[in-house]
């Protein structure tokens, strides 16, 4: 399993592209795998015929372990430790400058209901934590880790405990540890006899999980509020119906998307702490503008990020913002695209939706929510006119950000899109 | 057009010159404007590598001192020391290790300017004499540390009524030294002085000598002290200090309120060390001080947008900040990683490694059993003394201790405070344990080799258990 970018752990297997006995070329998609952040297909390290798989389609592997056996021909490789003699030269998958004696049974499938090989991953702690787990009946893979690499330290540990996150059975023998924080969900399917035949069971993809802990962490931690504003669109739609064919001649389609984007960056430069982050006591002012746009998919969610969008003029934008939504639908996306962002901007509107009450995208610590765009009779000084409207709804972080700033800000953004200035098109 | 700079430093003391090197290494382009002829600042030019110098120059003397009972024939008579060699070798490794600095510099081209800096508007920097120019800095970070602090009512002559800055170059031994403060400036140059011959008297305001050590420390360096004849007054304050011919007449006034006079060659004031910033414009340019201090936040940000500073200036979430060579490296570190947009972590400042080189040496890290206390820990203490062991014996070196306190709930270990032969090296271990966590269980599986002075940290972490073994 190669390293896919700093933040990315493991990978779960999603299917196999290559079979047993198949010739595959350098670079040639190999397999295709989920991680929490992206799915992507993994091209292969060496040309050579595919001799061994021994990660199965669903299994979890963390990153730089052995996932199957690439034989190379005419080449001479040491040959695994528990190979004596003259087998055939072969590439290890992925284990490039630290060939680990070959060990089939490390990534052998896992029986239905045990932890996958993640486990070892995510326990990085300290003796004093494992003490303290260990006495107050925790499991340290519960907690996330603050510490160098994700280690769980005193602090986080203590914290934890201090909240009460241990749940309800918490303090009892074993068993109640696992079930209680709402995210953390059975890995594996194990139908019980009880179960209904009517019903179906499936386990949950790994982005599947990782969205259900993301947002039961962001509510958890952030003081939720959201403030909806009706905004007049007929100026935008306006410009965007003249110009619509010139961006179309220069490859670029205009959307109400890049509107809303360009005014909210410009917004973002005039109020800094809805760009902010909350990191313990101190605040986190971020100079660029990483703006995150999410974006449906059929397994789910992702928000790519649209590094220092504030550099990029609107044509630039509608370019950046077809490009990122695309390649997240054809799984193209690096997982280096979707994190670092530093305010987010969805759009529940697209189905229909009035308005939503998005749920920020931790750390950062405010979210717009754009509502469908439509005509609608709007009273304007003593008449009623047809007007083209939307609502938007920012979610934010009352930790960090008050009503008053919260509302200027999107007063900020109504002003500009109903006055939106020609000489940005 | 002036020069264009990503990073200027301003200071080339060890919070300033790592931080250039680190940045650099990072892909900065960066300046270091020095007023100083040399690099390195206080720590090299003027406190721990000179004092640590001298200390060296003590610990062989009482060697030779002890020829007898090593076996040492001396055929010329009693040994004495020989200021003017001591004076050489200590600036011979003091020049040594500045022209290293200026090697790394030239490594990772990194600009020396040399002159004095102050801040110029936003961006600027302006060196006022010496290579006199404005720098234009995208990021600035002032380290221009500190300075000996004097106490009100007593004049620094220099000559009689000294600091730090003269006493690393008394020519000669003094007669008689009275020491004012027992912090570890004071204790350092009470064992250079006692045992280079000079009779020490030190005079400490507070109850008990070293006294940010724990209090088990603190009285095994006093009866060290006693037996080595360095007299000390504690709970004392000088009421009065005026060079009088050839010394200094000093009055102080006892924990018994009763004045006694003292007369002494050399009186050295050794009370602290106050921020520099004078003519470096940090006010006008609107940056929030605290006592003099530079405030700044746990990542070193000053209150104006791209200026931070780092080292002895700093006053950092209102808590005392340790002013000490290895403290300001590591916040040197931290600045350049956040400036080319690393990763940075704030420092624990509860994990900073406290060494004093006195003799014996103190070296300590984490909380004191008194502060354990007082934070509501039930503590566990062990100690174990390191005349036990084989190796002291050999060394000849069987003071000292070493303590470690506990917590009795989870086994963490607070702290580990100890004084005896290696203590300053010993600490190495104790800031690993205190830094990854650990219990006191783990510690004392720990293998620790023998015969080494480390012993005395298993040993330790026995009794802090039940028993040590080998008591």
């Amino acid at each position: 399993m190669p390293q896919m970018g700093e933040s990315v752990a493991e990978g779960t297997i999603v299917r196999w592209i290559k079979k047993v006995g198949d010739q595959v070329d350098r670079d040639e998609p190999l397999f295709e795998i989920t991680t929490d952040k992206v799915d992507a297909e993994i091209p292969s390290p060496a040309a050579g015929i595919l001799t061994e798989i021994t990660a199965k389609e669903g299994d979890t592997v963390s990153v730089n372990s052995v996932v199957g056996t690439i034989q190379v021909a005419g080449e001479e490789l040491p040959p695994p430790a528990s190979a004596a003699g003259s087998r055939p030269a072969t590439a290890r998958l992925v284990v490039a400058d630290a060939p680990a004696p070959a060990r089939p049974a490390a990534l052998a499938p896992a029986s239905l209901h045990e932890a996958p090989a993640r486990d070892g991953h995510r326990h990085k702690s300290s003796p004093l934590v494992r003490r303290i787990a260990r006495e107050n009946q925790v499991d340290v893979a519960q907690i996330a880790g603050s510490g160098l690499g994700g280690r769980v330290t005193k602090q986080d540990i203590l914290g934890y405990l201090d909240r009460g996150e241990q749940g309800e059975g918490g303090r009892g023998k074993g068993e109640g540890l696992s079930k209680e924080s709402g995210p953390r969900v059975q890995e594996t399917v194990r139908p019980s006899p009880g179960t209904d035949e009517h019903s179906e069971i499936q386990p949950m993809s790994a982005i599947r999980k990782k969205i259900a802990e993301h947002m039961v962490l962001s509510k958890r931690t952030s003081a939720h509020v959201h403030s909806v504003f009706h905004v007049d669109f007929s100026d935008v739609e306006r410009i965007r119906q003249e110009k619509k064919d010139e961006y179309a001649r220069l490859g670029a389609k205009l959307t109400y998307m890049a509107f809303i984007a360009k005014t909210v960056i410009d917004a973002l430069r005039r109020y800094p702490i809805v760009n902010a982050s909350l990191d313990g006591d101190n605040i986190v002012y971020r100079k660029d503008v990483n703006l995150g746009i999410a974006v449906a998919l059929e397994t789910g969610l992702i928000v790519p990020v649209i590094r220092n969008a504030d550099e990029k003029n609107l044509l630039g934008l509608s370019r950046a913002i077809a490009d990122v939504a695309e390649r997240a639908r054809g799984k193209q996306l690096k997982p280096d695209e979707v994190h670092g962002g530093t305010f987010t901007i969805t759009n529940p509107g697209q189905f229909g939706a009035q308005f939503g009450m998005p749920i920020i995208n931790q750390p950062q610590v405010a979210i717009l929510g754009v509502g469908t765009i439509e005509k609608r009779p709007v009273v304007i000084d003593e008449g009623i006119a047809i007007r083209t409207m939307a609502y938007l709804t920012l979610g934010f972080d009352h930790r960090l950000i008050d009503g008053a700033v919260a509302d200027q800000f999107m007063a900020d953004i109504k002003q500009h899109l109903e006055h939106f200035d020609p000489n940005q098109v | 057009m002036p020069a264009s700079y990503d990073v200027v430093v301003i200071g080339a003391g060890t919070g300033g010159y790592v931080a250039a090197i680190r940045a650099s290494q990072l892909g900065k382009k960066v300046a270091v404007v020095e007023k100083q002829k040399a690099l390195g600042g206080t720590c090299l030019i003027w406190g721990c590598i000179p004092t640590k110098a001298l200390l060296e120059h003590a610990h062989a003397f009482k060697i030779v001192q002890n020829s007898d009972e090593w076996g040492i024939a001396l055929p010329y008579g009693a040994p004495a020391i020989e200021m003017r060699q001591v004076h050489a070798r200590k600036d011979k490794i003091v020049t040594g290790l500045t022209k290293g600095i200026e090697f790394l510099f030239k490594k990772n081209k990194i600009d020396w300017i040399k002159g004095t800096a102050r801040l110029a508007g936003k961006g600027r920097v302006e060196v006022v004499d010496g290579e006199k120019q404005t720098l234009e800095a995208a990021e600035i970070v002032i380290a221009t540390g500190s300075s000996p602090r004097g106490v009100p009512g007593i004049e620094i002559d220099h000559k009689r009524i000294i600091t730090s800055d003269e006493a690393i170059h008394l020519p000669e031994v003094p007669k008689s030294l009275v020491i004012l403060g027992s912090g570890a400036v004071g204790v350092e140059f009470a064992s250079i002085f006692r045992r280079f011959g000079s009779e020490v008297t030190i005079i400490e305001l507070l109850p008990r000598l070293v006294p940010i050590e724990d209090e088990a420390v603190s009285a095994e360096l006093e009866k060290a002290f006693k037996k080595q004849g360095i007299r000390s007054l504690t709970g004392t304050k000088v009421t009065k200090a005026s060079v009088s011919g050839a010394g200094v007449g000093i009055e102080a006034q006892g924990p018994d309120g009763k004045t006694q006079k003292l007369d002494a060659d050399i009186l050295l004031v050794a009370t602290g060390r106050a921020p520099v910033t004078t003519g470096l414009g940090a006010e006008a340019l609107g940056i929030a001080m605290e006592k003099g201090y530079i405030k700044v936040d746990s990542l070193y940000r000053t209150s104006v947008p791209h200026v931070s500073a780092i080292g002895d200036v700093i006053a950092i979430d209102g808590r005392v900040h340790p002013q000490l060579a290895h403290v300001s490296s590591a916040e040197g570190i931290v600045v350049a990683e956040r400036l080319a947009g690393k990763d940075a972590r704030p420092l624990n400042y509860d994990h900073v490694p406290s060494c004093t080189y006195c003799d014996p040496e103190i070296g300590s890290v984490g909380l004191t059993e008194a502060a354990a206390r007082k934070q509501g820990y039930e503590v566990r203490i062990g100690s174990f003394p390191f005349g036990v062991l084989g190796r002291a014996k050999m060394a000849g070196e069987t003071e000292g201790f070493v303590k470690i306190v506990a917590d009795k709930k989870y086994d963490e270990v607070l702290g580990i405070h100890m004084i005896g032969p290696r203590s300053t090296e010993l600490v190495a271990e104790a800031v690993l344990a205190l830094r990854l966590e650990c219990t006191v269980e783990e510690l004392m599986r720990t293998i620790h080799a023998h015969p080494t002075f480390s012993e005395a940290i298993g040993e330790a972490s026995h009794a802090a258990h039940g028993a040590a073994i080998h008591m």
